[in-house]
Parts: structure tokens; C-alpha cells; sequence
């Protein structure tokens, strides 16, 4: 009876501190860690760290930025071709244009804002379903970049050229190792956004849009200007995304893309953003998004490669989605 | 003009339906214009220009057929184009590695595109996930299962001449266009089942007000997912006519189709909110958007022009529909 | 008690079909508690609203601290003072308690937002009214009660002088009630002018210091609570003329047999322990104020909503009603008193919404059989009566009565038997009232039942041949319509158990 008590004192200050749900995530974290250990060799080398790292930049900075309008019940479709188009327009200033990897990561960022602010003004003023809206621009998008950048493939400058300085945001070679030092930024990143979500105007406005748009309204507060600023973090972080994929990646293959956003819709899912809006947590987010880039590293270690992937992150997705529906039916009802 | 309006065939058909063919008419003539003048030389106005557009036209008909039930309960099937692709992928395997009767490997066909249908419309209906959400899952799993079972392969159908070719016939036999003839046949079907049958009521009133239907008795879950069922079948059947004019499938790829087929139904006046759909709509959309394709690439241009104007297309067509809805109640 | 603080003067005010305040004046004073009682679509929550600016008056005046002011939008009142706290409570969920009280006004620190001085600040005000709430608790992990007391304390902080509760205890335990009591008790002292919505005559004998009553959109009275007993307030909420008399008595046979019983059903609060019987060829009027729970009650009887426990005998065999569909089957029918969300396929014609719930029978294998479904819908339409120019108008172009003609006739022709009318005349004008009534009578005549859920007393007392009365999830009276008077009905209404 006594040890009933205890255990029961210990389960909840956990779970208190952390969130139930962050909880079974680190959980199912440590047990993919460990399968992948125990299954592969070859997993058990540095240059998995490195792998898992390059796929966690471009997706983590995706979530981060799709969590806000996950928040607010709504979603962005278009950050998965978004950050190819994106990219490959800066790498047409950069390698066509000629101009500094400066300008060029500007270009990206400033059409990334751009789509993420129509998008935004799009679904607050006219009040259409945001998986339509997104829909529709990430299509637009899908065929601009090629467009903008003629049909070429991108590249942004290789080790070696005199712009690769922008690769050493994210890697550096030290030594004959390669060092993910951009996982410093991330975590930077993490510190920031948890604090605009939790302890300013535009965090608390967004959550309170989710949870309820109407009392939000009724208090008196422009709820279109907030749902703007979703959909323009969603965009300010697509842009980050890929200026982190150019500069981890080689080639960027025009017209793709289409598939991204569901890593980073369904690591931010999984990490606890429901997407019936008002809750998730930048924390979350980043749990969620491991798992997803986990998988993606060690799949292939145990002989599945990318189309097992795709299986896999369909199902995951499924179930996330699923659980989290469960979740709030229960909690309603 | 009212007039006209009033005419019966002109109410038979749908005054917009009208309006889109002359814009089909319009753009055709739009594009024998530009063509020389922007690509040098080539000329449009050639039989084979047609032919090339309808067998674009035939696939994304199908699919746009399908989706066109599950928009018109309110839903939206974004696995459309892989699950094609997965169809044609794994029965063309079959036809090949087990030299199976084509009869047969165009019902895998079907099948497939069923199986993927059932699974969208359990979690839809049953489980009250959002569809969008659902579907783009599905489109996943729908491409890393094409992938997985030719092992990364693509598959290339039996050509002309060979044996176990006819369904090539269906396409196109000799000049005639027989992929059209079939289109519109398969779209008749569509049509009675959407406006005549019991089920197409059923789904027609559940994307109009479904707690309403639901209490009046109706098992609306069961009709909910027959939608999906159906969308799945015609994407398996959507493969047979891609393969017919295309021949080789790769993994991995299909969900541009996806926002075509939906430009298709939106333009041809399916509503996304529900409850209002047109089959032969959905058909003139997609001649559309396949003629739109097929000028865009003769005038020199890329695929990419036509992935930015669809995207126009169906951003615009909501809009209108929701405008037009909220200022007629 | 203090001097006036506010004055309504002849407020008027009418929607489409309803004159909802006809004239109305009414005096807040300050340090006082005033009650204000009336059934339903009496006009107390919509004379409140004019007050508190949700709604806009057609004609009158407001004096408020000795000048006339018009009120907009519900800010400009909250900005001036007036608050009113809605018996739905508008609260985020997700956020905090301190974060709800203070949403769109935080206090900033930099680009941060202050929430120790948030914390601190509702702290205070907590302490100010005596409660006892964590400021940084979860909204949507507060009771009801709670949350309602965050709602107060939220008022209190725009520097409320007049506080509006719209029936608050409705969602209370007693002991929360002991506390809202307290608080209510604390304003007065403070001086605020306070208007208290309720039905319960309990309270408005312990709380309140005058009673102004309403009826049909007039005020028909204030009186001092000390001096008024529950009769005498009752005696107003109903005094009015019946121009038509009710049934003279039942004109259920002595032996008819029992085609419905339910047995001990319980869905949540609003259904407890509910147990009746119908007869064949009877009306049965459920009668009770808002929110008594007879909406949930054939809700939950239809298998619309889940329930927790309940048996259900129809025709003396046990059915397992589960879903709609299953009640149907069984021969039930309901007709929803949101005629419009729940009812109706808007934008369908009245033929396809007529054949909805039996579609089935109008089809020929999997084809409907649109001759045969045209032919029924134009028979019901006669019969009924429907004004339309056709059976292929698309039913949002109907007027509310006809609209309810085309639900009759679709639950008629998909021959159910026991039908559950929710509020059947809402909204609908006095000639096809008459007509509803009519046809009510003449299905009965013809062996169906009829349950009817009726806010109108007149319309309770004209049609049942038998009343059950709710109040707040339970069944709390039973009368013949021999003996029922609006007196007894509005008695068990207010009658908690």
C-alpha cells in the first residue's frame, strides 16, 4: 500500500514536470535508439550522429514554425515544396546572379515571408479551410521555383568555394570529423520560439485562437492580425529550413519537396500539438521531430530504405493523428 | 441572355459547364495562335496535338471522377495520383513476373485502388479523422508500398504489338480517340450513380448537413466510406488508362495528378464544402487542365507553368464557391 | 440600499416574428441585488443583452450614472463597467486562469509578457472576493463553478459597477452556490448594482432584494423580495390572459396500451433517472424551463446522444437503442427544435428531404425511384398543407412553418409511430401554428403517439392530454390535464429535487 503510494508520488512529478505525452515520446526515443544499436553495427558509428543531425535541421526548423499554425487549428501544407522553391531561387541569385551566399540566403528568407504572409491573409481574412489555402501554394510555389530559376538544379556553394561558409553554420570539419555544430543553433532556436509561445502577445494570442477564436474575439483582440503571424512564423521557419537544406544537402532538385511537411506536421503531432489547435510546445515539438529523424537515420540501417520510409511515416502519422483525435474525444465527451 | 439561360438544353447541361467549354474552345485556339509565334515554328493544329492532350486527359479524368465523390461529402482524397501509380505499379509487376491474363492484372488494378480506398474511408468516417490529414498518409504509404513491391523497379507495361497489349485498344484504336469514348461512358455511370441511386443521394446529403442525415436514421458512417471505396476504385482504374498512353510507371511519384484531378472538380463546379457535384463537370475540368498542359508545353514552356496555374485555379474556384455561398444565405 | 445607478426606459426590441421587449422599463440600483424572473422567451436574457450590448434596441432610452449612453458592442459596455456574466462562459481553455482574466490587456515586461505580475494581480483579486483559486491553474481543469468564479473575478477587474448573472447556478454544487452567495453578498456591500437571472425561487429569497418579474416581453412588476412568497412571484411569471382554453381532459382511452416505456435513463446531468410511460394516442407534454433536460432526454431516448443507463420498451418488447438508426428502425422519430442544423438539408429540395429517412422504400434496387419519391412528396405537401410552388424548391427558401411541414411529412411518410415533437411552433407564425396543432391531433386520431417538448405553457395546456414537468435532469411532477394549471406546471419547473 505504502509502495503503491510512492510510486504513484513519483509517476506524477514526473509526468507533472514533463507532460505525459513527452514522457512515452522520450520512451519510444530510447527504445528506437536501442533497436537501432542492437540491429546494426554500423549504427553504432559517429557518422550516424551526423546523418541524423542533417535530417533533424531542415525538419526541426519546419516544425517549429508549422507548430504555430497547428496551434491554432489550422495547418501548412506548403513548407514541404516551399523550402525547395526557396532554396533553389537563392541558389539561382548565388550561382547565376553571382551574388554573395549574404543575398542569397535574404532572397530565400524574403519569398519565404512573402508565401507565408499570403497564406495568412488569405485564411484570416477570407476565412477559407486552411488545408485548401496551403494546398494551393504549395502548387504555386511547387512550379515558381522552377520558373524563377529557369529549371535548373540548385546548388549553393560547395567546401572549397569562397560562399561555403554558410555549410560551416551547420557542419565543420575538424580534424577529418565532422562536427554538427548547427545543433547549437537549434537548440537556441528551441530556447527562443518556447519563449515567444509561452510569454508573449503573439504565443498566448495564438494559442488562445485555438482554443477559442470567439472569447478571443469578444475580449477585444484583432484575431486576424495573430492568425497572420502564425502562418508568418510558419513562413520565417520554411525559409530557415532551407537555407539549413542547401547548405547540408548537394542537390536540390527542382519541383520536389512534396512530402516534407508531413516529417515535420507529424514530428510536431507526435511531440503533443494537437491538431484540433491550443496546445504543443516547442520541446514537444523537437521529441517528436527525433523520432522522425530517427527513423529516417536508422531505417536504412536495418535494410529498409526510403520507401519502407515512406510506409513507415504514413503509419506513424496515421497513428499520431489518431491517438491525438482518441485523445480530445475523450477529453470532450 | 436570361434567355438562353432558360433554353433546355442549355439547363440539361449547366450554364457554367457551357461557359467552361467555350473556354476549352477559346483556349485551343489561344494556343494554335501562340504556338508558332513562341516556339518557333511547331504547329498546334495537328491531330496528334489532340490525341496527346485527351491522353492526359483520360487518367486525370478518372481520378478526378473519384475524387469527385469524396469532395461531395466534404471530404478530400489527396492519395489519389500514388495510389494510381502503386496500382499500375504492382499489377504490372504481377503481369510481368507471373505472366498473369491482363484480364486479371487490370482487376489487381482495381483492387488495390480499393484496399487504399477502404483504409482513407475507415479512418474518415469511423474514426472522425480529418480527411486531408488521412489522405496524405495514405498518399505516403500508398508510395512506399508501390516502391517496396517492384523493389524500387519501375515497371513498364506490354507495347503495341506485343501480346497481352489490348488494353492499349482502350486507349486509342487506330485514330480514335477510344480512351474519350470510355471517359465519358465511365462518367455517365458516375452521374447515374451520383443522382440516381440511393448511395449517391446518401452521399450527396451527407456533405450537406450530416448530423442531419444522420438523425434521421441514416448510417451515415457506411455511406461516408463508400465514397472513399469509390474514389479507390476509380484511381485503380485510372492506371490502366495512364499505362495505356504512358506505358512506363516509376515508384515514388503522383501526387502532382492529385491537384489536378481536384482542379478538375472544382472547376467543373463541385463544391468543397459538399453537397453539390457534377460528374460531367469534373470531366470538362479535366480536358481542361489536359489541354492547358498540353499548350503549355507545345508554347515552350515548363510543367512547372501548369503546376502554378492549377494551384491559381483551385485557390480561386474555392474562393468563388465560398463567396457565393455566404451571400446567398 | 443606494441611490439608481442605471435606468432602462421603454426598450423595445423585435426579431423576425417575435416582439421580444415591448416597452420595458427597468431600475439597477446601487448596493442591491435585483432578480429578474420570467419562463422562457420572457425577455430577461434579451433585455440583459441590450444592456450589455450584444444586441442593439430598436427604441428606448438607457441612463446610466445619470447620463444616456448607447452601447455598440459589448467592449464599449465592459469599458463603462457593465459586465454581464454568461451562463455559457466564454473562457479560453487552454490558457490559465490569471491569463483569462487579463487576455488582451497583459502587462509587459520588454517584449515578455508579465505573468508573475498577472499571477500577483489575480491573486489579489481572489483575495478581494474571497476565493480560493490558483492563478495558475489550467482554465479547462476548473469545475464549472470555478470557472464562473474566474468569470466574476475577470468583471470585477474591468472595475465593474454593474454585474449581470445570467443563471449562474445552474452548473454549481452547493457549496459553490454557499460561495457565489458570499461573493454576491461582498459586491452589494461595495455598492455595485446587481441583476440576478435565475429560476429558483430558493435562491431569490435568500440573495436578492427586489424582484422585477417579465412575461411575453413586458415588465410586469417589481415587488420586494421580503414581501413577495413564491406563489406570488409564479402567479406573475404566468398571470397572463389564455385566450384559448386548454383541454378540457385526455382523450387517451382508459385501456390503451402502453407503446412506450423508459426505465431509469441516465445520460449526464441533464438526464437523471428519467422514467415515464406513452399511451397510444396520446400527447404527452414535457413541460420546464430551459435547460431542465428534455432536449437531452429524447436526445439521449433516440440514441442520438450516449447514455449511461436505460431501458426502452416499445409495443412490450425490450429495444436496444444505440443510434438513430437503430431508433428508427424501432419506430421512433425526432423532430429537432433546431429545425435548421438538425432538421433539414437546406440547400436539398422538399422532395429529397422528404424520402431521406425511409429511402429504401423509394427505390427500385439501388436506383431511387424518383417517380414514386416525387408523387409521396407531392401527397404530404397537399395534405399538409405546405405552401410551395414546387416539390423541387430548395427548403432554406421556406417560411419556419412550412419548413417544419416538410420534417412531419418526412417522419410521416418514413411511418413512424411514435413521434417526439422538440418544440414544434418555435418561431412559427400564429396561422400555421394553428395548422400544427391540427395535424398533431389528427395523427393521434389515427393511433400515432406524440411526445411534445414545449417552453410555451399555453401550447402545454392546449395539446397534452398529460404532463410531465423537468426540472434540471429530473422528472419533478406529473399532471392530468384535467388538473394542470400554468401555476402547478410553473411550480414543479422550479421545483429542484
Amino acid at each position: 500500500m505504502g509502495n503503491d503510494k510512492k510510486a504513484q508520488k513519483r509517476k506524477s512529478s514526473l509526468t507533472r514536470t514533463f507532460g505525459t505525452q513527452e514522457v512515452i515520446v522520450v520512451g519510444v526515443i530510447v527504445i528506437l535508439f536501442l533497436f537501432f544499436s542492437l540491429a546494426s553495427q554500423s549504427f553504432r558509428r559517429y557518422t550516424t550522429v551526423v546523418t541524423l543531425c542533417n535530417y533533424m535541421y531542415y525538419i526541426l526548423l519546419m516544425a517549429i514554425g508549422v507548430t504555430f499554425p497547428l496551434i491554432t487549428a489550422g495547418v501548412d501544407l506548403s513548407i514541404g515544396t516551399g523550402i525547395i522553391c526557396y532554396s533553389i531561387v537563392g541558389s539561382y541569385v548565388i550561382s547565376q546572379m553571382h551574388m554573395p551566399v549574404g543575398v542569397g540566403m535574404v532572397v530565400t528568407m524574403a519569398l519565404a515571408l512573402l508565401f507565408g504572409f499570403l497564406n495568412g491573409i488569405i485564411i484570416a481574412k477570407l476565412d477559407l479551410p486552411p488545408f485548401i489555402v496551403t494546398l494551393c501554394t504549395m502548387m504555386i510555389v511547387r512550379g515558381l521555383g522552377s520558373i524563377l530559376a529557369g529549371g535548373l538544379s540548385g546548388v549553393w556553394p560547395m567546401a572549397g568555394s569562397p560562399g561555403s561558409w554558410c555549410r560551416s553554420i551547420f557542419k565543420i570539419n575538424a580534424g577529418g570529423k565532422i562536427i554538427p555544430i548547427g545543433m547549437i543553433w537549434m537548440i537556441l532556436l528551441i530556447v527562443i520560439m518556447s519563449f515567444v509561445l509561452r510569454k508573449t502577445r503573439t504565443g498566448r494570442y495564438i494559442i488562445a485562437i485555438g482554443s477559442n477564436k470567439e472569447a478571443l474575439r469578444l475580449s477585444g483582440v484583432n484575431v486576424v492580425k495573430w492568425q497572420v503571424a502564425a502562418y508568418l512564423i510558419s513562413g520565417f521557419f520554411a525559409g530557415l529550413a532551407a537555407i539549413a537544406y542547401a547548405c547540408t544537402f548537394s542537390n536540390i532538385t527542382p519541383g520536389t519537396g512534396a512530402g516534407l511537411e508531413l516529417d515535420a506536421i507529424g514530428g510536431a503531432i507526435i511531440g503533443g500539438t494537437s491538431m484540433t489547435g491550443g496546445s504543443g510546445s516547442i520541446f514537444g515539438t523537437f521529441l517528436g521531430v527525433l523520432v522522425i529523424s530517427l527513423l529516417k537515420t536508422g531505417l536504412p540501417y536495418v535494410g529498409l530504405q526510403a520507401n519502407w520510409q515512406q510506409i513507415i511515416t504514413g503509419l506513424v502519422l496515421i497513428g499520431a493523428v489518431t491517438m491525438d483525435m482518441t485523445k480530445r474525444h475523450k477529453a470532450a465527451g | 441572355m436570361e434567355k438562353f439561360k432558360n433554353q433546355p438544353f442549355v439547363k440539361a447541361i449547366g450554364f457554367n459547364r457551357l461557359v467552361l467549354i467555350g473556354v476549352i474552345i477559346l483556349m485551343y485556339f489561344l494556343f494554335a495562335l501562340l504556338t508558332p509565334i513562341l516556339h518557333g515554328g511547331a504547329s498546334f493544329l495537328k491531330y496528334e496535338r489532340v490525341l496527346s492532350a485527351l491522353n492526359y486527359a483520360y487518367f486525370i479524368g478518372f481520378l478526378g471522377l473519384g475524387v469527385t465523390f469524396v469532395i461531395a461529402t466534404g471530404g478530400i482524397d489527396f492519395s489519389i495520383g500514388p495510389v494510381m501509380f502503386t496500382s499500375a505499379l504492382i499489377s504490372g509487376y504481377c503481369l510481368k513476373q507471373y505472366h498473369l491474363p491482363l484480364g486479371l492484372a487490370i482487376v489487381i488494378s482495381l483492387l488495390i485502388g480499393v484496399v487504399f480506398g477502404i483504409l482513407n474511408g475507415y479512418f474518415v468516417a469511423y474514426r472522425f479523422l480529418p480527411s486531408f490529414i488521412t489522405s496524405m498518409a495514405s498518399m505516403q504509404i500508398a508510395k512506399g508500398v508501390g516502391s517496396v513491391f517492384t523493389k524500387t523497379q519501375s515497371v513498364t507495361w506490354p507495347a503495341a504489338g506485343m501480346p497481352n497489349s489490348w488494353f492499349r485498344s482502350l486507349v486509342r484504336w487506330g485514330n480514335v480517340p477510344t480512351g474519350l469514348i470510355l471517359l465519358f461512358v465511365v462518367a455517365a455511370i458516375c452521374a447515374v450513380v451520383l443522382n440516381k441511386t440511393k448511395a449517391g443521394r446518401y452521399i450527396l446529403c451527407i456533405g450537406t448537413n450530416k448530423e442531419a442525415v444522420r438523425l434521421s436514421g441514416v448510417n451515415t458512417k457506411k455511406w461516408e466510406m463508400l465514397a472513399y471505396v469509390l474514389c479507390g476504385l476509380l484511381a485503380g482504374a485510372a492506371a490502366i488508362f495512364y499505362v495505356g498512353a504512358y506505358t512506363t510507371v516509376q515508384p515514388g511519384l503522383g501526387d502532382t495528378f492529385n491537384n489536378e484531378a481536384i482542379a478538375a472538380c472544382v472547376m467543373g463546379g463541385t463544391s468543397m464544402a459538399g453537397g453539390i457535384a457534377s460528374m460531367l463537370g469534373t470531366v470538362i475540368g479535366a480536358l481542361i487542365v489536359a489541354l492547358m498542359q498540353e499548350g503549355i508545353l507545345a508554347m515552350g514552356f515548363t510543367i512547372s507553368y501548369q503546376y502554378v496555374l492549377t494551384g491559381i485555379i483551385v485557390l480561386v474556384a474555392v474562393t468563388a464557391d465560398t463567396l457565393s455561398r455566404k451571400r446567398k444565405v | 440600499m443606494g441611490d439608481i445607478i442605471l435606468t432602462m426606459k421603454g426598450i423595445d426590441k423585435t426579431f423576425p416574428g417575435v416582439h421580444a421587449l415591448d416597452h420595458v422599463d427597468l431600475e439597477i440600483r446601487r448596493g442591491e441585488v435585483l432578480a429578474l424572473v420570467g419562463e422562457n422567451g420572457a425577455g430577461k436574457s434579451t433585455l440583459m443583452k441590450v444592456l450589455t450590448g450584444i444586441y442593439k434596441k430598436d427604441s428606448g432610452t438607457i441612463t446610466y450614472e445619470g447620463h444616456p449612453v448607447e452601447f455598440n458592442n459589448p467592449r464599449e459596455a465592459q469599458d463603462a463597467g457593465i459586465v454581464i456574466v454568461h451562463q455559457e462562459l466564454n473562457m479560453i481553455g487552454h490558457l490559465t486562469v490569471a491569463q483569462n482574466i487579463f487576455i488582451g490587456r497583459e502587462p509587459r515586461n520588454g517584449p515578455f509578457i508579465d505573468d508573475a505580475k498577472m499571477n500577483a494581480d489575480a491573486e489579489k483579486l481572489f483575495q478581494e472576493l474571497n476565493i480560493e483559486i490558483d492563478p495558475k491553474e489550467t482554465m479547462s481543469r476548473l469545475t464549472v463553478g470555478r470557472q464562473q468564479m474566474c468569470e466574476i473575478a475577470k468583471a470585477i477587474s474591468h472595475r465593474a459597477k454593474i454585474i449581470v448573472f445570467d443563471e449562474p447556478s445552474a452548473a454549481l454544487t452547493d457549496a459553490e452556490i454557499a460561495q457565489l452567495f458570499k461573493i454576491i453578498r461582498d459586491l452589494r456591500k461595495k455598492q455595485l448594482g446587481i441583476v440576478y437571472i435565475s429560476h429558483r425561487m430558493d435562491e431569490i429569497n435568500q440573495i436578492t432584494d427586489r424582484v422585477t418579474v417579465m412575461r411575453d416581453g413586458h415588465n410586469v412588476g417589481t415587488m420586494l423580495t421580503s414581501k413577495s412568497s413564491k406563489e406570488d412571484i409564479i402567479n406573475r411569471m404566468v398571470g397572463r390572459v389564455i385566450y384559448e382554453n386548454p383541454k378540457a381532459q385526455s382523450n387517451v382511452k382508459p385501456d390503451a396500451p402502453t407503446v412506450l416505456k423508459v426505465e431509469h435513463l441516465n445520460a449526464g446531468r441533464m438526464v437523471q433517472d428519467v422514467s415515464f410511460e406513452l399511451h397510444k394516442g396520446e400527447i404527452l407534454g414535457f413541460a420546464g424551463l430551459m435547460g431542465a433536460g428534455r432536449t437531452e432526454t429524447a436526445r439521449a431516448l433516440f440514441g442520438a446522444d450516449p447514455k449511461q443507463s436505460g431501458e426502452i420498451t416499445i409495443n412490450g418488447k425490450k429495444v436496444d437503442i444505440r443510434s438513430p438508426e437503430q431508433a428508427v428502425r424501432a419506430g421512433l422519430s425526432y423532430l429537432s427544435e433546431d429545425r435548421k442544423r438538425f432538421g433539414l438539408m437546406l440547400k436539398k429540395s422538399i422532395a429529397e428531404n422528404s424520402t431521406i429517412t425511409c429511402l429504401p422504400k423509394y427505390c427500385r434496387g439501388p436506383f431511387i425511384d424518383k417517380h414514386r419519391e416525387r408523387e409521396v412528396s407531392r401527397k404530404y405537401v397537399e395534405e399538409l398543407k405546405t405552401k410551395t410552388p414546387s416539390i423541387d424548391q430548395m427548403v432554406i427558401n421556406l417560411s419556419g412553418g412550412n419548413q417544419q411541414k416538410v420534417i412531419i411529412g418526412k417522419w410521416l411518410i418514413g411511418d413512424a409511430d411514435i413521434m417526439i415533437f422538440d418544440e414544434p411552433t418555435r418561431g412559427i407564425d400564429v396561422g400555421a401554428k394553428q395548422e400544427i396543432y391540427e395535424l398533431m391531433n389528427r395523427l393521434v386520431s389515427q393511433g400515432k403517439s406524440i411526445i411534445m417538448i414545449s417552453s410555451e405553457l399555453t401550447e402545454i395546456l392546449r395539446m397534452s392530454d398529460r404532463i410531465l414537468v423537468m426540472c434540471e435532469g429530473r422528472i419533478t411532477g406529473e399532471l392530468d390535464i384535467k388538473d394542470a394549471t400554468q401555476t402547478k406546471i410553473m411550480y414543479f419547473a422550479t421545483q429542484r429535487a
